[in-house]
């Protein structure tokens, strides 16, 4: 890196320059415009003056049960299904390492989910789990229980969209901690082997340790990822029954784009980001802790 | 013996992940050739044996009976190849810089950026009331020419090098996609009230997804330049060729792998973006996602009608992961995650 730092250095301006001031102006600068209206009352329809509240619409937000009824049906979805995701991912990622018979056929196939809309995947997850209509069903059907109202009992809805998100992000697991193991050290695993270590055991003592940074981040990246969903339950129950299956994400959109309550939707995504702050430093400290007593 | 065990397991695991995967994509391909009796009667699996397969969806999909459908396909094509265009251009740029140059960024220019951005703009925006793009792009040439200025000063503080400056691309992706779409959002109503068209128009979608892909092409590209010998540019440079056109002619086209990779990735997020197009468009410029998430309210339970659309979503995807699986194969991405 930057070994040719001195000579015509100041092109690396013209360089990075176009990119930086995308993100800049896109990403950013809209966030000081929201921050501003986060602490204002401003609304479209009907039109309200905008009306400087400081922070009410913040604690407006936490003293309101819809809020932390959508935390807590965004954490359910999302620690469940990472859980999911990561025992599988991590299990389908050693099988296609250790080349079981169809490897290759595998591999590209389970990539395919991760690269699907979410909204096409949450139709398609309507049809199979249609209570009349649908496979699911039809299967329930055979084994003596049939026309489970999959989308429209609370629980079941989420039960189904926990579903979904591991059917689609199991494969993002599996291809990261698939090209984990594909960098470890060969010669340990050979050593192990020679010494009659159990498979068992070269997993919990050698495997497992080994890829803990990676798994560190891969969770990381899916939890952050998972927090954000809202096309999936966008299509699927809509926020229903009720606000029952309503996640943070749709929150806040339904407050603005329902009810056109500007200022509450910015304080609302404010509120979120700093959820995401907050959890990912708590996540961060934690996951250090826990590598450093492998290490 | 033992071995033999956890291979049989690793391999029922696999096939019944493989049937988990497959089905409902079956299920979905299947229903789009269907008539609508196979449908209302309870599922059916097999065509000739379940079911007369017909081609009816595709056809009244296509003859525009029925809604638009050629307007979102379009737009989604246009959209998301243009922007997947500049925003891998743009970042293997940003990557490039970061790769080959050293920067160093001192805490404190960067805070003073961001108070003198907060507090310009409140101050021009509430106190002598000027309006808000006005406001925003004062403030934005203030802030960063006063933040270049302050980083030449030999300021004491952290110094923030490459790696924080990728990190700072990357971390865009933790945000709360919300936070800023809803924000470009009210920002491009203002632009709209100032004249200038931008939601549910081509150029303010191919903003917002060139900002959307940066932080996959800066972070991805950045792996691959790595690898990219220095040698060849060396060379380059002792003949005393430009760096742009040592990047041009000769960086580029060597990681030509490394470009389709994160082409393909980026496409592929992109073209599958959901709320960005919900919340910027709202008729012209809607893409094949705000289509498909409309599906569902008007067509209800045509099925056959239902799966046309979501195939044409999936297919172009399934080509994507295609390429990106032959590439895997090769040891191409295990790179990327270091």
């Amino acid at each position: 890196m930057a070994q040719t730092a001195g000579r015509g250095d100041s092109i690396k301006h013209a360089f990075i320059g176009p990119a930086f001031l995308v993100v800049l102006v896109v990403t950013l600068f809209p966030l000081i415009y929201a921050l501003v209206i986060s602490f204002q009352a401003i609304r479209l329809v009907p039109p309200l003056p905008p009306r400087f509240v400081g922070f009410g619409n913040y604690a407006e937000i936490l003293s309101s049960a819809r809020f932390w009824g959508s935390m807590w049906t965004t954490s359910v979805i999302v620690f469940i299904s990472v859980a999911f995701q990561y025992v599988i991912g991590f299990a389908l990622a050693l099988a296609l390492h250790h080349n079981v018979a169809g490897a290759s056929l595998y591999r590209v196939t389970f990539l395919l989910p991760m690269f699907l809309a979410p909204v096409c995947v949450a139709l398609i997850a309507r049809m199979v789990f249609h209570p009349y209509l649908g496979p699911v069903n039809d299967a329930m059907g055979m084994l003596g229980a049939g026309n489970i109202p999959f989308l429209t009992e609370p629980n079941l809805a989420i039960a189904v969209l926990i579903t979904i998100e591991i059917w689609q992000w199991t494969p993002f697991v599996a291809l990261l901690m698939l090209a984990g193991l594909q960098s470890l050290p060969g010669e340990v695993f050979e050593a192990a082997k020679v010494d009659n270590i159990p498979a068992w055991r070269r997993f919990r003592d050698i495997t497992f340790p080994m890829l803990l940074p990676l798994s560190v981040a891969v969770v990381f990246i899916r939890l952050i990822e998972g927090f954000k969903v809202i096309d999936t339950v966008f299509v699927l129950t809509g926020g229903g029954p009720g606000t029952a299956t309503e996640t943070l994400t749709l929150f806040a959109y339904n407050e603005g784009f329902k009810k056109f309550n500007l200022g509450m939707t910015s304080a609302l995504s404010f509120t979120f980001l700093i959820v995401v702050i907050v959890f990912g430093t708590l996540y961060l400290a934690a996951a250090q802790r826990v590598t450093r007593r492998y290490a | 013996m033992e071995t033999a065990g956890w291979k049989r397991m690793g391999l029922g695991l696999s096939l019944v992940w493989l049937f988990f995967c497959v089905f409902p994509l079956y299920f979905v391909a299947v229903t789009a050739f269907k008539p609508p009796l196979a449908v209302s009667q309870g599922p059916t699996y097999i065509p000739f044996f379940d079911f007369e397969p017909t081609l009816q969806a595709f056809r009244d999909a296509f003859s525009g009976l029925r809604g638009d459908f050629y307007g979102p396909i379009m737009s989604s094509i246009f959209v998301s190849t243009a922007a997947t265009a500049t925003s891998v251009f743009l970042g293997t740029m940003a990557a490039y810089a970061l790769v080959r140059f050293e920067f160093r960024i001192r805490l404190l220019s960067g805070l003073t950026f961001a108070v003198i951005a907060i507090g310009g703009f409140v101050f021009l925006q509430q106190v002598l009331g000027w309006g808000v793009p006005n406001a925003l792009g004062a403030v934005l040439i203030v802030a960063l020419t006063t933040a270049v200025l302050i980083n030449r000063l030999p300021l004491p503080g952290p110094v923030l090098g490459n790696n924080d400056v990728t990190f700072w691309f990357v971390s865009q992706r933790m945000f709360p996609p919300i936070v800023s779409a809803f924000a470009l959002f009210l920002l491009y109503a203002e632009l709209g009230r100032a004249g200038m068209t931008m939601l549910d128009s081509f150029w303010g979608l191919l903003l917002a997804y060139t900002a959307f892909g940066l932080p996959f092409a800066v972070w991805l590209m950045r792996d691959f330049l790595e690898s990219v010998p220095l040698e060849v540019e060396e060379a380059a440079m002792v003949d005393d060729i430009g760096r742009l056109r040592i990047f041009f002619q000769i960086v580029l086209p060597m990681s030509k792998p490394g470009l389709i990779a994160t082409s393909m990735i980026v496409l592929a997020f992109i073209w599958n973006e959901f709320l960005f197009a919900l919340l910027l468009t709202s008729g012209k410029w809607q893409t094949l996602p705000i289509l498909i998430a409309g599906q569902n309210s008007s067509r209800g339970d045509e099925w056959w009608a239902i799966s046309v659309a979501a195939l044409i979503a999936i297919v172009p995807m399934i080509v994507v992961a295609a390429i990106l699986g032959r590439m895997m194969r090769s040891g191409l991405l295990s790179g990327s995650i270091k």
